[in-house]
């Protein structure tokens, strides 16, 4: 097995932008005239022209991060509008021909986040033939890029009557911001934890956390399956270096949360009150991070276990009474679920990155793991004035095969809990599909009895999304050079 | 006219009558097809909803011999019988599986299994436990060649089991309705289907689907999951 070429790779695969650019934007593309979309690709992929955004790759930057990165994913429809040939489009797996629409009960997206409830451009997930991501400091650089894109497609979700380039487009309603300390809404630090691949420059965070085979993400390479290979698309040559994305719009109810947690914390204080078992032992608060009261010290616990760690990410597995003070994400990434460990076992992170606890599926502990790249959109959340703005998050899930690993993480861990026994039949806590009727989670007490919660609603929706193919740079040329 | 008369009772004996029979199952049956046609429906349980609906699903995997004599038979039950113990190993392994068996039925060699939540997971954390095994067994089978060795292809062989997997009536009979207006689109038009057309649209499934699961099968312990009973028996998980 030959190096990878880093050249011919992507850029956002093997690394996040969000350290450096604080803006992204997820356009969604049709294409009108496969000539102009093959053109546009043609100069993408080279590079140099004033006209078209360039394609970022993934050889290491250097000192210097460059001003804005672009990058391209393709649904299978939009293969098809490019012109590739019926045998080239049935190499690719089921799941991506069918589309993240079509797998829609495979992923928890019923009722409310249900296909026939995405607003435009998702409605119409045929429509969707590219989606083209800019990042920049910068919503002008998003807008020329957008500017540029319309030049060569059709760009979806552009309000009835005007002009692509105004600031009133679904695609600058929906720009992804970074908040303040790469926070998310819920509150909770993001990004601690990606999985680490052996290739020059790109091993993540100095954390000492297994490196994983590049299979994981990259088309065309050993897999954490022994012996297993996914198929790689198109040909050898040119799907290798490739992969899969599943891009996901989700609206966070956060209003919604933080009532939850009041309602949690003074249940969880009138119990202790009455002479119940304790959720933390006496005066943890007094070792948290900042003053807060025994109040608001049970709300934040229960926040913490419902996601698997502390809102400054610390993990509930290493400190289960009390965040640490924020430090290095290295330490917050070294730690794991073996022997009896104090992370819930329905918690959030636990449920999708087991690392080495003991799970039901023997042979799947890091097999499934992907690579996550996200963005919150919408305004900013100000707990004194809570409001119902829609706000969330623009998420990309990053793998070498979304049924292997995407498709599996969401069914069998999130929302059917299969992983361990103790949390089987019960949904994830943060993003599954709840409702206030059926919905518990196990909280562990401090004396490591468990006590349930029950009641909270679903807090996460889908809004849209879809399957996108991120072909290597050689694809592209290859895509750029089909005939009529 | 009244219930009871002579009519009533000729035509309730229609369907034990042979000429009937014939002219229903050459003619009738036939045209019906042409008129409407049903495509196969895919085998084993569908997407669930409901968490408990993901636990103990059926897989009726059946999958005809490339020698259809006695010696052909016996050489699959000799590969079966030669790898037991790695296939059981492998079978445990899987985690998720309550219970497996092989069975000869005429010239196919059926795998019979009950396994907790999606189909695709579980024929990948099969071919990743015991598909080495299991491609020596699939030497014997017809239509095979292609995905074997398993585990370079992954993707053909969970499609490969998914066609031979048998199609699961509906618990609730009117689902079909809905199953075979998805399989028809876009040619199909959604409107209600009335309640007397089921038994002919259960006919022409039958035709394009021979083997049939009756509905999603009973569960003397409905809800658990095979980890969760090893671990209230306390064996482990």
């Amino acid at each position: 097995m030959s190096e990878v070429r880093l050249d011919n790779v992507q850029g956002n695969i093997l690394r996040g932008y969000r350290g450096g650019l604080r803006h992204v934007r997820h356009m969604m593309l049709a294409v009108a005239d496969p000539a102009a979309a093959r053109r546009f690709l043609a100069a993408a992929s080279r590079g140099g022209s004033v006209d078209v955004p360039a394609i970022t790759r993934a050889p290491h930057w250097g000192a210097a991060d460059p001003p804005a990165c672009f990058n391209i994913g393709l649904t299978h429809a939009g293969l098809r509008a490019l012109g590739v040939a019926e045998a080239m489009l049935a190499t690719f797996p089921r799941e991506f021909v069918e589309g993240m629409a079509e797998r829609a009960v495979k992923l928890g997206d019923i009722g409310d986040s249900a296909p026939a409830n995405w607003p435009a451009p998702f409605d119409r997930p045929d429509r969707i033939h590219l989606v083209a991501t800019g990042y920049a400091n910068s919503p002008g650089t998003l807008d020329a890029m957008q500017a540029a894109a319309s030049r060569a497609f059709d760009v979806l979700g552009v309000r009835d009557g005007r002009a692509r380039t105004e600031r009133d487009v679904l695609g600058s309603d929906r720009d992804g911001d970074n908040l303040p300390a790469r926070r998310v809404f819920f509150g909770y630090a993001d990004s601690i934890a990606q999985p680490r691949f052996a290739v020059d420059g790109h091993a993540g965070s100095s954390s000492t956390r297994p490196l994983q085979p590049l299979g994981t993400v990259l088309l065309g390479y050993p897999t954490q399956l022994e012996g297993v290979f996914f198929r790689v698309p198109l040909s050898d040559e040119l799907g290798r270096d490739g992969a899969f994305n599943a891009f996901r719009v989700m609206a966070q109810d956060v209003s919604a949360f933080e009532a939850y947690l009041d309602d949690a914390g003074e249940a969880l204080l009138r119990l202790e009150q009455a002479g119940g078992p304790p959720l933390l032992p006496v005066d943890a608060e007094a070792s948290f991070d900042r003053p807060i009261d025994r109040l608001g010290a049970l709300r934040e616990a229960v926040a913490a276990q419902m996601c698997g760690r502390w809102r400054n990410g610390t993990p509930v597995a290493v400190s289960p009474f009390h965040p640490l003070p924020a430090g290095s994400r290295k330490a917050f990434n070294d730690f794991d679920y073996r022997g009896a460990t104090t992370c819930p076992a329905g918690a959030h992170i636990r449920r999708v990155n087991p690392r080495d606890g003991m799970i039901v599926q023997r042979n799947a502990n890091y097999a499934r793991q992907l690579v996550r790249r996200g963005t919150p959109y919408g305004p900013d959340f100000d707990a004194a004035q809570p409001d119902d703005r829609e706000r969330g998050l623009l998420g990309n899930f990053l793998c070498a095969s979304l049924g292997a690993q995407y498709e599996a993480v969401m069914s069998d861990w999130l929302n059917l809990g299969l992983s361990n026994p103790d949390v089987t039949g019960i949904n994830d806590p943060l993003i599954g599909t709840n409702t206030p009727e059926m919905s518990v989670f196990d909280l562990r007490l401090a004396d490591g009895l468990y006590h349930h919660l029950r009641g909270f609603p679903r807090f996460v929706t889908t809004r849209g999304g879809s399957y996108t193919f991120l072909p290597s740079l050689a694809a592209i040329d290859y895509l750029a050079a089909l005939p009529g | 006219m009244a219930d009871g008369g002579w009519l009533d009772r000729f035509v309730d004996s229609l369907p034990t009558r042979g000429w009937f029979k014939f002219i229903s199952n050459h003619l009738v049956v036939p045209l019906w097809a042409w008129r409407e046609p049903t495509p196969r429906l895919p085998g084993g349980p569908r997407p669930a909803t409901a968490p408990g609906d993901g636990l103990q699903r059926m897989m009726n995997l059946i999958m005809p011999l490339k020698e259809k004599t006695p010696i052909g038979r016996a050489r699959v039950a000799v590969a079966i019988g030669q790898n037991l113990d790695a296939l059981y190993t492998g079978l445990d392994n899987v985690g998720t599986i309550h219970f497996a068996r092989f069975v000869i039925v005429d010239n196919n060699l059926c795998m019979m299994s009950v396994y907790d939540g999606d189909f695709d997971s579980y024929v990948r954390d099969f071919i990743v436990s015991i598909g080495n095994v299991f491609d020596a067994v699939l030497q014997f089978i017809e239509d095979a060649d292609d995905v074997v060795p398993t585990r370079r292809n992954v993707e053909k062989f969970v499609a490969w089991v998914h066609a031979r997997d048998v199609f699961q009536l509906p618990d609730f009979a009117t689902d079909l309705f809905a199953l075979q207006a998805a399989a028809r689109r876009p040619s199909a038009d959604g409107s209600p289907r009335p309640l007397t057309a089921l038994p002919r649209a259960v006919i022409l499934q039958l035709r394009a689907n021979r083997n049939v699961s009756l509905g999603s099968g009973f569960r003397g312990y409905a809800g658990f999951s095979a980890a969760q009973i090893r671990q209230r028996l306390g064996i482990g998980w």
